[in-house]
């Protein structure tokens, strides 16, 4: 997507420079102690870091099949649901989360398959009718699981080498679960980026993006690609499920919070371009817990979905939005 | 064609028929549902989801219910007669709720109905109840502050969990910094407006209260705030999902239970398996029933329960309710002869008492909830709870508490209130029992 600096750099351009400015000139005060803020305050932005984490490892599927295939998968939380429940099989195995990462990918990719091939292949040009189509996938599969696995809540553990914590500012200490989720979206984030940036595979990828009708006739099996990044998002979907399992709670009706945080971070991060990704995630996870730091959880969800309403106002398609050529 | 139409014809005009008699038949029966049943058999509705949202905890109320029918009909039924459990599924769906209750109390015509878990259900059913003049056993602890003449409470109201666990956490654990963390919802708001005004009573702080929104398991800003707040112990009205990751979170950001216990009146046996017992150990519980309570009565109904339903299936307190519900409406049906709805009301269920697992339990004769006993359970690493209280007797329930509500009261004797409830309902919309002192 370098290419595209030309057609975006003005929009992104602008609130890219006003967003550091402000950190900038933040850090700038902080450091030379024109202003102080409480160590409560500090220690809860680098909590906001892992939440933040959190909604790019839960975004990072759905803004790949989004921005490649052009389908909302409304599916998404139930994918990442899925993913929870076969980390919780591989946990009743024997297995941790290490082993149950690969498996939750594959058994997700494996769906992820299933649902383009029999469903997705034959409505992509109906958009509204992708939407339709995969939220219905999403509830057959929570009606699925719960006829499988019963409608009780499921345990998964924590591997035990990333029990406890390291402290590092204020009174708590940082659970190295957080730093393991932390890694975790930087690696999903770098695999993306490679697959998408430095492989054959990946150019494919951006020109089916860029051009469809023109990367067909120059060869390219445009199906074959959208087949393959919409197997790659549910994987995607499923090390989600997986990793995020043992910190929260692990039921049927799991996935609609995901789903509303992903669509929320890909609303304002935009889906032109990969950085949209953690941007968004950066800016809703850092609000989200400072605001709730002053007041509550509850005013802190309600003012940032304010805050997102407001930016879908200035920035329709999104801090890196992309214009699509016609 | 012809003889098509005409049989056609002929078929719309039955249907029409039957139509207008159904149309018709509520009007018929809706005044004097109860006195019909001359029957071999005592129908009693049970009304709980067994799919949906809801369906985890009301599958286990629905399979108790129907285990102490069994054994009910096993020792011979009631006046001879075998009960019959008339099954339906509200799927988790309030409207459905009330659907399905009308159609247990006019087409079924059910001596009484067992069931609901949510308020939600429970307020959108008691208009049926009260304009059908039927019968409601409702086996949730709830945040009381209701008193209807068609329903009876089994499950425990906050005085019944609270009044003793507040001064028990201040005085034996000598913790005085309480820290509030609940859903956004109404019984955590209820129940910790009672638990500030006990602080109040008995010398303790309230040093922070937070609401999250149900469903919401991030709770790293929480805990943070905790933190920060020199809390000596976090009282929790979390309810499902949240239940377990706040647990998980709590343990992962490095507080164990000595440093800062959690004490809660919800979370049962059920969270401390789905969070794993490494995450619940040495956190309090208040309630009056654990599957560890040590009576005879308790160790034959966990063993007849996963003998029926399974070995790994674990009993609490809400079950238990709707276990011990069930013999209660028996008891007090042999005890009036019958199955009507206000000899039923006034003198079958008032003061019945039973063996329940949890110890004799009795219904109030004024109030129509339940006195129950109050325990405070120490999680254990097997997931079950240590009983390290137990209170001398049953405790009374007080849909007002006093120390809130000076001026209310809930009384099923008082003449007002009768001449009030035997009004026609079209007179007397709201049958409840509350007294303005």
């Amino acid at each position: 997507m370098l290419s595209e600096r030309a057609t975006t750099l003005q929009t992104t351009n602008l609130w890219l420079i006003a967003l550091g400015a402000a950190v900038a000139l933040l850090v700038v005060l902080v450091a030379t102690g024109t202003i102080t803020i409480s160590q409560r305050y500090i220690s809860q932005m680098m909590i906001g870091v892992s939440v933040a984490a959190i909604l790019v490892i839960a975004a990072v599927g759905l803004a790949i099949i989004f921005g490649v295939a052009g389908v909302i998968n409304m599916a998404h939380g139930q994918f990442i649901m899925v993913g929870a429940y076969t980390a919780a099989v591989v946990g009743q195995l024997g297995g941790n989360t290490f082993v149950a990462i690969p498996v939750a990918f594959a058994v997700v990719a494996l769906l992820g398959l299933i649902v383009e091939r029999g469903i997705i292949q034959w409505i992509y040009d109906r958009p509204l009718e992708t939407l339709l189509a995969t939220w219905g996938v999403g509830i057959i599969l929570e009606v699925l699981v719960k006829v499988i696995f019963g409608p009780e809540l499921y345990y998964v553990g924590a591997p035990r080498m990333l029990d406890g914590g390291i402290r590092l500012i204020g009174r708590l200490p940082y659970p190295y679960y957080r730093l393991f989720l932390i890694g975790m979206a930087i690696l999903m984030l770098a695999v993306t980026f490679y697959l998408v940036f430095k492989t054959n595979f990946g150019l494919k990828v951006r020109a089916v993006r860029r051009n469809r009708a023109m990367a067909g006739s120059l060869g390219i099996n445009t199906a074959r690609i959208d087949m393959l990044i919409f197997m790659f998002g549910s994987g995607l979907a499923g090390v989600a499920g997986a990793v995020l399992a043992p910190i929260k709670s692990v039921s049927t009706t799991m996935g609609f919070s995901y789903a509303v945080d992903s669509y929320m971070v890909i609303v304002l991060g935009g889906v032109g371009n990969l950085l949209g990704v953690p941007t968004g995630a950066f800016i809703i996870g850092e609000a989200e817990t400072l605001i709730a730091t002053g007041t509550n959880s509850v005013i802190g969800k309600l003012l940032v979905f304010v805050f997102i309403v407001v930016a879908i106002r200035i920035v329709p398609r999104g801090i890196f939005g992309y214009q699509e050529r016609r | 064609m012809a003889i098509i139409r005409r049989k056609f014809l002929k078929r719309s005009a039955a249907t029409l028929g039957a139509l207008a008699i159904g149309g018709a038949a509520p009007y018929v029966f809706s005044r004097n549902i109860a006195k019909a049943q001359e029957s071999d058999t005592i129908k009693v509705g049970i009304l709980h989801s067994l799919s949906g949202t809801i369906a985890i905890i009301e599958t286990s109320l629905h399979n108790a219910e129907l285990l102490a029918i069994e054994e009910i009909n096993a020792k011979g039924g009631v006046l001879g007669k075998k009960i019959q459990p008339v099954v339906e599924d509200p799927q988790s769906l309030v409207q459905v709720f009330a659907e399905k209750a009308k159609k247990l109390l006019l087409e079924d015509r059910v001596a009484a109905v067992l069931g609901c878990y949510t308020s939600a259900s429970r307020q959108s059913v008691l208009p049926v109840f009260e304009e059908y003049n039927g019968l409601l056993l409702y086996p949730t602890l709830y945040e009381a502050q209701e008193c209807s003449k068609n329903c009876f409470y089994t499950g425990a109201v906050p005085n019944q969990q609270l009044d003793d666990f507040v001064p028990w956490i201040i005085e034996t654990l000598g913790r005085k910094k309480f820290y509030m963390i609940g859903s956004n919802y109404i019984y955590p708001k209820e129940t910790n407006r009672e638990v500030k005004a006990l602080l109040k009573k008995f010398g303790g702080e309230d040093v922070g209260e937070e609401y999250a929104p149900l469903g919401h398991t991030e709770f790293s800003t929480v805990i943070n705030n905790i933190a920060g707040s020199g809390a000596e112990v976090v009282f929790s009205d979390l309810v499902g999902d949240s239940i377990v990751a706040f647990y998980k979170q709590f343990k992962q950001f490095g507080f164990t239970a000595e440093d800062l216990p959690i004490c809660t009146p919800i979370t049962t046996e059920q969270e401390t398996a789905a969070m794993g017992p490494e995450n619940a150990v040495g956190h309090y519980t208040s309630f009056n029933y654990f599957q560890t309570v040590d009576t005879p009565e308790n160790q034959s109904f966990v063993e007849r329960y996963k003998a029926k339903y399974g070995k790994n299936q674990v009993t609490n307190a809400v079950m238990e309710a709707a276990y011990f519900q069930t013999y209660l409406l028996a008891q007090a049906i042999e005890k009036v002869g019958s199955t009507d709805t206000d000899a039923l009301i006034f003198e079958g269920l008032p003061g019945q008492e039973f063996k329940a697992p949890q110890g004799p339990v009795k219904i109030d004769e004024k109030n129509h909830h339940t006195h129950l006993w109050a325990r405070i359970g120490k999680a254990r690493e097997d997931g079950q709870f240590d009983i390290v209280w137990t209170s001398k007797d049953r405790i009374r329930p007080d849909p007002w508490v006093d120390y809130l509500y000076p001026n209310k009261d809930c009384d099923f004797t008082d003449p007002k209130v009768m001449e009030r409830v035997k009004k026609p309902w079209r007179e007397e919309k709201n049958r409840s029992g509350t007294i303005d002192l």
